[in-house]
């Protein structure tokens, strides 16, 4: 946990280490495994460790099978894969699940240059809601009256639940948190470094994308 | 989360081994370790010492809070205290589950640290259930939980947030009827006077 001097260098793309982008991934990971909504992608995280990994594994290949070294790096291969792997399958289950408000919004999203997809991931979504609609029009649709045949997305639609309650771990302070109260006297709270807390998943929604705060 | 994920996250955590072989450093992803000299302690990620282990190539340093003194201290704060105290090591638990579980003849006084931890959780986790009480009969939508470690979080996952959203969709119905309520009762008043007339 000696990582104080490294973090000014990830300010410098160059210099970033792979124990920086491994902890990274894993903070990423830990967001997206616990937060409702799909937040912005970290493929620039996911692609530096799977170039570093593939390294990892040519070299590997040249070490006799007994060496314990080899086991090692073997180990901890398996684990940073398994991030990769449930990080990117928990994306696919959101996209899946709020395929529609995800497209709406990333639309919006591409057009200003702030978009929470990769390119195949936006593809990918766009072929499971054509797909969907093309199996609702060959099963049901196209079988039932003519008045009744248009496919409406936005009564098929499914949001996720912001309202939702998450734990997070402040990782640095944060002042005036409004909590929206419905009896309509808002609640402001400070969330300081290293405290932890329940609360709302909306109100904090941008501190998790910009990295304040961590889900725990 | 799944409690193997938290022991997954937790078994990033360093601690210190003594191997019982020699080999130059060892550069992984998560960091440089070594050089490994035999007979001389040196620090690894949990989850690499518990290979070694397994491998019969090192003996697990136990971490200085696996103590019976201190445990029994803060056992003793835990239950004066009102609020949770901080505990000495984010990942107690599983770290006190993967080296006892693997290497209980390195540590000393194995059985009667298992119990004291075993203690401290479950005093830890009937407050929590306590705290946890007192806030949803407060009504409140929002809880502060200082202290509290990751497994410790983890074991009321399913509840409380659900508990709480529960309650926050209770509190919205009441909300949206009772404009209605107040229309219904306008209404009823201006029927009135209008019987007046």
């Amino acid at each position: 946990m000696d990582s104080n001097e490294d973090i000014y260098l990830s300010d410098n793309e160059e210099e970033i280490t792979a124990e920086i982008v491994l902890k990274t991934l894993q903070s990423a990971w830990q967001n997206e495994r616990l937060a409702p909504e799909i937040l912005p992608h970290r493929s620039d995280m996911v692609e530096c460790m799977l170039g570093q990994l593939q390294h990892m594994e040519r070299n590997i290949s040249k070490l006799p099978k007994t060496d314990l070294r080899a086991s090692i790096h073997k180990m901890e291969i398996s684990r940073i894969k398994f991030i990769i792997c449930n990080y990117l399958k928990i994306r696919l289950n959101k996209i899946e699940k709020y395929c529609i408000p995800i497209i709406k919004d990333e639309r919006q999203r591409t057009d200003s240059g702030t978009n929470y997809l990769t390119p195949s991931e936006y593809k990918y979504a766009q072929e499971y809601l054509l797909n969907m609609e093309n199996h609702m029009k060959n099963v049901i649709l196209n079988k039932v009256p003519g008045n009744m045949q248009s496919f409406d997305m936005n009564k098929m639609a499914e949001h996720p639940n912001l309202q939702t309650h998450v734990f997070l771990k402040a990782h640095e302070t944060v002042n005036g948190v409004v909590l929206e109260d419905l009896v309509g006297e808002d609640e402001e709270i400070d969330l300081e470094e290293g405290s932890q807390h329940i609360l709302q998943y909306k109100p904090i929604a941008d501190l998790v994308k910009n990295g304040k705060v961590q889900l725990v | 989360m799944d409690p193997y994920e938290i022991e997954f996250i937790g078994e990033n955590r360093i601690i210190s081994i003594i191997p019982n072989f020699t080999y130059d450093k060892i550069y992984l992803i998560c960091g440089e370790f070594g050089p490994f000299r035999a007979g001389l302690p040196m620090n690894v990620p949990l989850w690499l010492a518990l290979m070694l282990k397994q491998k019969q190539k090192c003996r697990i340093v136990p971490p200085d809070w696996m103590d019976m003194d201190a445990l029994e201290n803060i056992k003793e704060e835990e239950k004066r205290s009102r609020f949770f105290t901080k505990m000495p090591n984010e990942h107690y638990m599983v770290e006190a589950k993967l080296i006892l579980g693997a290497a209980s003849e390195d540590v000393p006084n194995a059985s009667e640290i298992k119990t004291v931890i075993k203690d401290i959780w479950d005093i830890r986790m009937s407050k929590l259930r306590t705290s946890m009480d007192a806030l949803m009969k407060s009504g409140g939508g929002y809880g502060r939980l200082d202290h509290l470690t990751m497994m410790e979080i983890n074991s009321v996952k399913p509840l409380l947030p659900a508990a709480m959203d529960s309650l926050l969709r209770i509190q919205m119905k009441s909300k949206k009827t009772t404009p209605a309520n107040l229309n219904v009762s306008s209404f009823s008043q201006s029927g009135g006077s209008s019987q007046n007339i």
